[in-house]
């Protein structure tokens, strides 16, 4: 990694990849709300399949994860088992003000703080719940992302490294992979 | 019900008996045979501070609802099960052991069933003097705090 593939298959194989996201959505404890949302976004009004993006049940065949909700202490090894059996690279939307930081359940005895706990996220969504037209711009962004990617040839160049202070509360967290 | 504790008539059609772990089970029976209490709502637990109290609300066709209540010591929680009676008590019954400590002696199948499976033991997350503990590893993923 770190040079960019410029051969005539990998070219042809990055354009089919942001022409045709697939994406797969992993409730990790929400209210539903996030997931009556983006079902709202596959129906016709907001129609994402003009953008190519085709919901797949499996993570095995998806592109991009979109995880709705605040992680709960059950669902984060399902959900990091999940992650892990995507194939790359990978995209992480987290959805909701719950995803972002736990939302309203911010701070209970059940909760993992956030899903980059968890997983890397790449896009974040505000809202509680998102319109629609967020979420699909959420997934244009990434893979406006993708593009960015693959012209540098990875991931590296946009991660940022972990924070070394300390904060307030001695809460600052990175994921340990 | 009289003998089983004190009856009381909270609301005009429910009313409430004030009982002890030993005489649960005559009243649940009583409340099915004589009164056609015969279907389970749910179990109810409140924490009283000095005592955990647990009520077991019970209807019948008649639209009236009996409320079973025990008190329990916080110390030494400990009742018989009222799951060869009322079936689905059992799922009630190891919920209220997950999040309160309750010990419900003779249920068969007495997992954890609502935490999550590293949860430690002897944590009971909805006893109002319960605080997450820094120290203690509660299950989920590893966080590497900084």
């Amino acid at each position: 990694m770190g040079v960019p593939d410029t051969g005539m298959s990998q070219r042809l194989v990055n354009w089919a990849r942001a022409k045709s996201p697939w994406i797969t959505v992993y409730n990790s404890g929400a209210c539903n709300a996030c997931d009556i949302e983006i079902i709202a976004c596959l129906m016709p009004r907001f129609d994402v399949e003009r953008f190519g993006i085709l919901v797949k049940g499996s993570p095995r065949h998806a592109d991009i994860l979109i995880v709705t909700g605040h992680v709960t202490l059950k669902q984060a090894s399902r959900l990091r088992r999940v992650w892990e059996q995507m194939p790359e690279p990978k995209y992480v939307i987290a959805m909701g003000a719950c995803g972002a930081s736990g939302g309203v359940f911010h701070g209970l005895y059940h909760m993992v703080e956030s899903v980059d706990c968890v997983v890397p996220v790449d896009v974040y969504v505000a809202g509680c719940p998102p319109r629609p037209d967020e979420i699909i711009n959420a997934v244009v962004t990434c893979l406006n992302l993708l593009e960015e990617d693959a012209a540098h040839g990875g991931k590296e160049w946009r991660q940022k490294k972990p924070a070394t202070g300390v904060d307030a509360e001695g809460k600052s967290c990175t994921v340990v992979s | 019900m009289k003998e089983f504790g004190t009856v009381e008539q909270v609301r005009k059609n429910r009313i409430r008996i004030r009982t002890v772990p030993d005489k649960i089970h005559d009243a649940i029976t009583t409340a099915q045979a004589m009164l056609g209490f015969d279907r389970l709502i749910t179990i109810s637990t409140v924490d009283n501070g000095e005592t955990l109290e647990l009520l077991y609300h019970l209807i019948g066709s008649h639209r009236i609802i009996i409320s079973l209540s025990l008190d329990l010591p916080r110390d030494k929680p400990v009742t018989p099960t009222v799951s060869d009676l009322l079936p689905p008590a059992g799922i009630y019954e190891r919920q209220i052991h997950d999040l309160f400590g309750i010990t419900f002696e003779g249920n068969p199948n007495m997992k954890k069933i609502i935490l999550n499976e590293g949860w430690p033991e002897n944590e009971y997350p909805l006893r109002k003097d319960w605080k997450p503990n820094a120290g203690v590893f509660y299950g989920g993923i590893k966080v590497e705090r900084m």
